[in-house]
């Protein structure tokens, strides 16, 4: 929107002025203090907010003083599309006519120029916030307090509540929530006490209400109690009176049936006595009976035993008799029997006798067989322990023998030879040996290497041989020498001693070897020492028996003898011992008998003495008996005894016939009955008597009290309550229904102006301070703090100069925002107070901006103040 | 010929809900008084005696004081003064009859009739009663107490009883009910020359040629009694009966069954007929509002309304029939615009929807009228 041109007449102190605006940017209205700056300001508000004919006492606050007229406002404006010229005069001669030249002509006169003028805003720009700021021009033009931006939420809150401008008013918002806050704390909502107090009071009251209600009621109950108790009280005496004479008639029936079974017991308790009578004379009886029964019978037993003890006596004699016999002849067949025995044991010995000394004699012989061989082989040993002439030996020297003979045939052959003949016998020396030469005689000498022969005394021949034949000598010597001493290591002197030694050892050897077949045969399974034994054993046995056997009977006289004989006693022994059998079966059966007998009479004898002192005890007693009662007097007793019995059990018999007449059964049950209806009965009637004093004593204690109207009282006073909080809780519930409706919706509306505000400010921030300036604007549309630089700081904590450079941007923002378009005129009057110099060059720019898309109008009685805002036109009033 | 003063239902101790405190000391008070006044008028009307046919009491439970001022009213009674116990005090264990404050203070020349048993009241006269003697008996105690002889000739028996009739409740309905014909039986066979009764506030005949009678309640207790606030003057004889009516009590019950309001002029009217009733202290006022009103015209019988609450003994108003509509002129001048008229949508909306938050939000848009209206 923009001004084109702003006219009053009649208006307050101003007969008439006008303002031209310039055609764009800013128009600096040029005048003193009191030329009617705000009065312009104010008469485009009340020009659209009321009616030509309003009586509001803003329309007659701005009455010309001194003249009766109607003040006129006409104002010539662009918005949006629209080009129009809307004059009003109110009161006085109403008037309102809307000339619209674009986009299309209009003309219009009273209410509807008033509605169409008010459309075209509202189509045109943000109605609200125009309106506002409309209200917000006023305040920041009068007040001397800077930093105005801070009521632009109230103003809003005005516009929106339909109360034109007056800031002195409360907004109908802060009404609604003052009204939403007397019934609950903070916009959260919580109860108020009061609230909560008076439904507690309401819960009380129902509750004291109901406890009278139910005191009450019991009051009742017991009143109507106590009348029950009283009438049920009357007929329990009534049952109590009619059961007492009951009982009574019951109780002289029972004492008859008393007498009469006492009577009953008495003569049940003579029969008891007369029975016992009866029974102690039937058993004296009785008894008396079974004492002469006994002594009969022992006298009886008596005889009878004694009788079969004379019958029996023979018999026993004759098997005594019997047993000694057949004692004697078994005494006699015993004694044959042994004599039999010792000839048969004789016998058997002769037989072994023999049997053993032949035994001896063949044992003997193996044993001398043994000792012969094991003395020659001992020889045989010594033999071969000094002969060594072995094989081996053997072959030695006969090798050494073959080498020597060798030998000497070689010398022989080569050596000279000397043969020597005896022409006399002569005794030679033939190299210190004597040889003998017969005569005749001749005896050859080889000579191997020097011989000496001397004829002692006479004459010595040294013969040599040569050269060869000492060394043949020597050779022979070896050959010499090698079987000397073979035959020297064997122990002989030359070989035929060697070859007899050598036979005499074989023959040894051969000895030696013999003597273990000649051991294995004789000893057989025995080793030498146990036939040893053996030998001597049967050697001393056999020369025991002869020393000590009797001469009668007389030694068989051989082994064959003596074989026959023992088979004679065996037989002889056979015969004695059948007979001896025989004799002992017999002794056996006699004595059997006799036995059987003799035990029969032994107890014969004893059962005798048992029954004669049975017999003699039973007599005593019996005359004892007798001499203090006689049988007859016993028989005599027992009859009297059964008939008091008899008398006895009639008197019983009658006495329980009456008793049972009277039934004392029934009449007792009846009586039982009785009695106990009666306790009952009086049991009932002590608790009903209980029972009606507790309930007049609570009817006395609570009677007066006035339960009644206190109830009644309390009915009312719940009632009241009641409908009292009721309408509390409804004033409540429509305070908060309004309440958070209205916050919703202005929340919502307040939303929608913040980022656009925020965006222009900062754009028009920045010129003035530099590209970090920011701002955070409130939900309640205020600038709550300014960032420059990264540093944050509250609104109110900037100086007086920042805070009225902000306010301007924040009211230029304002106006920019109103309408899409050409925003509103922003109105400023002497801003900048505050301001140095070099911001306010600053601030011009800032205006100069703002002016590119708002229109602005200062006025200012100091124009030089505003020498940096650029292009503007200038107005003087 | 006797005369006396047949009185009944006297409610001593009752309290209504309609009242507030003051207004009900001044109604249980003008109780009290209406005793004396009955006492004046059995004076001055020259009666041998006041016969008080049941309910004299509100209950057998009434506050001690209560006891203590009736009776002291009565000592005021110049004659003596026959106490019928009735279905509200009947003679049972927790009568008040028996409580020591009634036995304490209790004048001589009052008696109670405590059993059928006709006694002599005057020469020639016998009074026979039939009282309660508990809250729920099998029959009328009438029944039992008219069984009595027939008087002696020459001697004129007035009867006393309590409970309602066949003719006015239907069977069942309450306990001890008595049979009209019952009764009339008892006059035409001379066993009673009046039959005088309690229990009916309103004071009604029964017929039999003027003998059987309902005095009423003294003063008045509620809406829909008729001839409530008197007595009877009664004058008896073997040949014939006589009853006549006295005012006794001041207060009033009115009770508008409907109002219709739709207009102003509506409301002017009923401000009219409210202003033109008399004895607005001891007057009870119950109206049925009907109809539909602005916001602006609701507001406006309000105003009335609560003008009218000051002056009468208690003033209740239905308006359950009434419905509050908020028109547009209602919203016309206020000349909100933005959130403020979005709530007011957004409420009308919610009025439209009904129910509980309808109603919560009709409380609400009336709230932002009167507070907007405030602020003008």
């Amino acid at each position: 929107m923009r001004f084109v041109r702003l006219r009053v007449a009649n208006y307050r102190g101003l007969a008439h002025a006008e303002v031209a605006f310039g055609p764009a940017g800013i128009t600096l209205v040029q005048g003193p203090n009191e030329a009617g700056k705000s009065s312009l300001r104010e008469a485009v508000g009340l020009l659209f907010d009321y009616p030509d004919n309003s009586r509001h006492r803003r329309i007659d606050a701005v009455k010309p003083v001194h003249r009766d007229e109607g003040p006129e406002v006409e104002l010539e404006a662009e918005s949006g599309p629209y080009a129009f010229t809307y004059f009003k005069r109110f009161t006085k001669r109403p008037e309102t006519r809307l000339t619209v030249r674009a986009p299309r002509p209009e003309n219009l006169t009273g209410r509807e120029a008033h509605d169409r003028a008010l459309a075209i805003l509202q189509e045109t720009l943000d109605y609200d916030l125009w309106r506002a700021l409309i209200i917000e021009q006023g305040d920041a033009i009068r007040q001397p307090e800077l930093g105005s931006q801070r009521s632009l939420s109230a103003a809003l809150d005005r516009a929106s509540g339909g109360r034109p401008a007056d800031p002195r008013e409360d907004s109908l918002f802060d009404k609604v929530r003052a009204e939403y806050l007397a019934y609950f704390t903070g916009e959260r909502g919580a109860e108020r006490r009061e609230l909560a107090d008076a439904r507690q009071a309401l819960a009380d009251g129902e509750a004291a209400a109901a406890a009278l209600r139910q005191a009450l009621g019991e009051l009742e109950a017991d009143a109507e109690r106590a009348a029950a108790l009283g009438r049920e009280l009357a007929q329990l005496e009534r049952q109590e009176a009619e059961l007492a004479r009951e009982q009574a008639a019951h109780a002289a029936d029972l004492e008859e049936i008393e007498r009469l079974e006492k009577a009953c017991s008495e003569a049940g308790l003579r029969l008891q006595t007369a029975q016992k009578s009866e029974q102690v004379a039937g058993r004296d009886l009785k008894e008396r009976g079974a004492l002469i029964e006994a002594t009969e019978r022992a006298a009886a037993e008596l005889d009878r035993l004694e009788k079969a003890d004379a019958e029996s006596r023979p018999a026993l004699t004759r098997a005594e008799a019997g047993l000694k016999e057949a004692q004697r002849a078994f005494g006699e067949a015993d004694g044959r029997r042994k004599e039999a025995e010792a000839h048969a044991a004789r016998r058997r010995d002769d037989f072994d006798f023999f049997n053993n000394q032949l035994n001896l004699d063949q044992l003997r012989e193996r044993q001398g067989r043994i000792d012969a061989a094991r003395a020659s082989a001992g020889q045989a040993e010594a033999e071969l322990a000094r002969n060594h002439v072995t094989d081996r030996a053997l072959k030695a020297i006969q090798e050494a023998e073959r080498g020597l003979l060798e030998a000497s045939a070689r010398q022989r052959t080569e050596a000279p030879e000397v043969t020597l003949r005896g022409l006399a016998a002569v005794q030679l020396d033939v190299d210190g040996r004597e040889v003998r030469l017969e005569k005749g005689g001749t005896r050859t000498l080889a000579v191997t290497e020097t011989t000496r022969l001397a004829l002692p005394g006479v004459l010595e021949v040294e013969i040599a041989a040569g050269a060869g034949a000492g060394a043949m000598v020597r050779e022979v010597e070896e050959a010499r020498r090698i079987l000397a001493a073979a035959c020297a290591k064997a122990g002989v002197a030359d070989p035929d001693a060697a070859r007899q030694a050598f036979e005499e050892r074989r023959e040894a050897r051969r000895v030696a070897d013999a003597v273990g077949q000649v051991e294995k045969d004789n000893l057989r399974d025995l080793t030498y020492d146990e036939l040893d034994r053996k030998v001597r054993g049967l050697a001393a046995a056999v020369a025991e028996y002869r020393a000590k056997r009797p001469a009668d009977p007389p030694m068989s006289p051989d082994l064959g003898a003596a074989k026959r004989e023992r088979a004679e006693a065996e037989t002889r022994l056979k015969e004695a011992t059948g007979r001896w059998e025989s004799a002992r079966a017999a002794l056996e059966a006699a004595r059997g008998v006799w036995d059987e007998l003799n035990a029969e009479h032994q107890a014969r004898r004893v059962q005798r003495e048992l029954f004669a002192g049975e017999r003699d005890k039973a007599n005593g007693s019996l005359e004892r008996a007798r001499a203090a009662a006689a049988d007859d007097a016993l028989a005599a007793a027992l009859e009297a005894a059964e008939r008091v019995v008899a008398d006895t059990a009639a008197a019983v018999r009658a006495a329980e016939t009456s008793l049972q007449a009277k039934n004392p059964d029934k009449v007792r049950a009846l009586a039982e009955t009785a009695a106990g209806s009666l306790r009952t009965v009086q049991q009932r009637r002590a608790a009903a008597q209980t029972e009606l004093t507790e309930v007049r004593t609570r009817l006395k204690i609570r009677g007066e009290e006035g339960l009644h109207e206190k109830l009644r009282q309390a009915e009312i006073d719940l009632e009241r309550r009641r409908a009292e909080t009721g309408a509390l809780l409804r004033r409540a519930a429509a305070a908060r229904c309004l309440f958070e409706t209205m916050r919703e919706e202005r929340e919502q509306a307040r939303r929608a102006y913040v980022a656009p505000l925020k965006e222009k400010i900062e754009g028009l921030g920045r010129l003035v301070f530099d590209p970090t300036f920011a701002v955070e604007v409130s939900e309640e549309l205020r600038i709550e703090s300014r960032t420059l630089g990264g540093v944050t700081v509250p609104f109110d904590s900037l100086s007086g100069g920042t805070r009225e450079q902000l306010s301007l941007v924040f009211r230029a923002a304002c106006a920019m925002i109103v309408a899409g378009e050409g925003g509103m005129p922003l109105i400023l009057d002497d801003a900048l107070g505050y301001t140095d110099p070099e911001r306010l060059r600053l601030m011009g720019a800032v205006l100069a901006r703002a002016a590119r898309e708002c229109q602005i109008v200062i006025f200012t009685c100091l124009p030089d103040r505003y020498a940096a805002i650029g292009d503007a036109t200038v107005v003087a009033i | 010929m006797v005369r006396f003063l047949h009185t009944s239902d006297w409610q001593l101790g009752m309290r209504r809900h309609f009242l507030d405190e003051g207004a009900q000391e001044r109604y249980a008070q003008a109780r009290f008084d209406a005793v004396r006044a009955l006492g004046r008028i059995a004076r001055d009307e020259d009666c041998r005696f006041m016969l008080v046919c049941g309910d004299a009491f509100e209950s057998n439970q009434v506050d001690r004081r209560t006891v203590a001022r009736a009776l002291e009213a009565l000592r005021d009674v110049p004659v003596p003064v026959y106490l019928l116990p009735g279905n509200h005090d009947p003679l049972n264990e927790a009568s008040v009859y028996r409580s020591a404050t009634f036995l304490e203070r209790k004048p001589p020349h009052v008696h109670v009739i405590e059993n059928s048993e006709p006694v002599l009241v005057a020469e020639g006269v016998e009074l026979a009663g039939a009282p309660w003697l508990s809250r729920r008996p099998a029959a009328n105690p009438v029944y039992e107490a008219l069984r009595a002889p027939a008087p002696a000739a020459g001697v004129v028996r007035v009867f006393a009883g309590h409970g309602a009739v066949d003719r006015f409740t239907p069977a069942g309905d309450a306990p001890g009910l008595i049979a009209v014909a019952d009764l009339e039986g008892a006059v035409a066979e001379g066993r009673a020359h009046f039959i005088a009764l309690g229990d009916r506030h309103s004071l009604t005949e029964l017929g039999a040629g003027g003998r059987i009678w309902y005095s009423g309640t003294p003063e008045a207790t509620d809406f829909d009694e008729v001839r409530s606030g008197r007595a009877l003057v009664v004058e008896v004889g073997p040949a014939g009966a006589a009853a006549r009516e006295v005012a006794v009590g001041g207060w009033r019950f009115v009770e508008r069954a409907r109002v219709d309001l739709n207009a102003a002029d509506d409301i002017a009217a009923l401000r009219l007929e409210l202003g033109g009733l008399e004895q607005k202290a001891c007057t009870v006022v119950r109206l049925n509002l009907v109809g539909t009103l602005s916001l602006a015209l609701a507001a406006a019988l309000q105003h009335e309304l609560d003008a009218a609450r000051e002056l009468f003994a208690s003033f209740e108003v239905r308006d359950g029939g009434l419905v509050v509509t908020p028109d547009d002129p209602d919203f016309a001048d206020l000349g909100f615009s933005g959130f403020a008229d979005a709530t007011v949508r957004r409420l009308r909306e919610r009025i439209e929807g009904g129910g509980e938050e309808g109603r919560v939000a009709r409380d609400a848009l009336m709230l932002l009228v009167r507070l907007a209206k405030e602020a003008v």
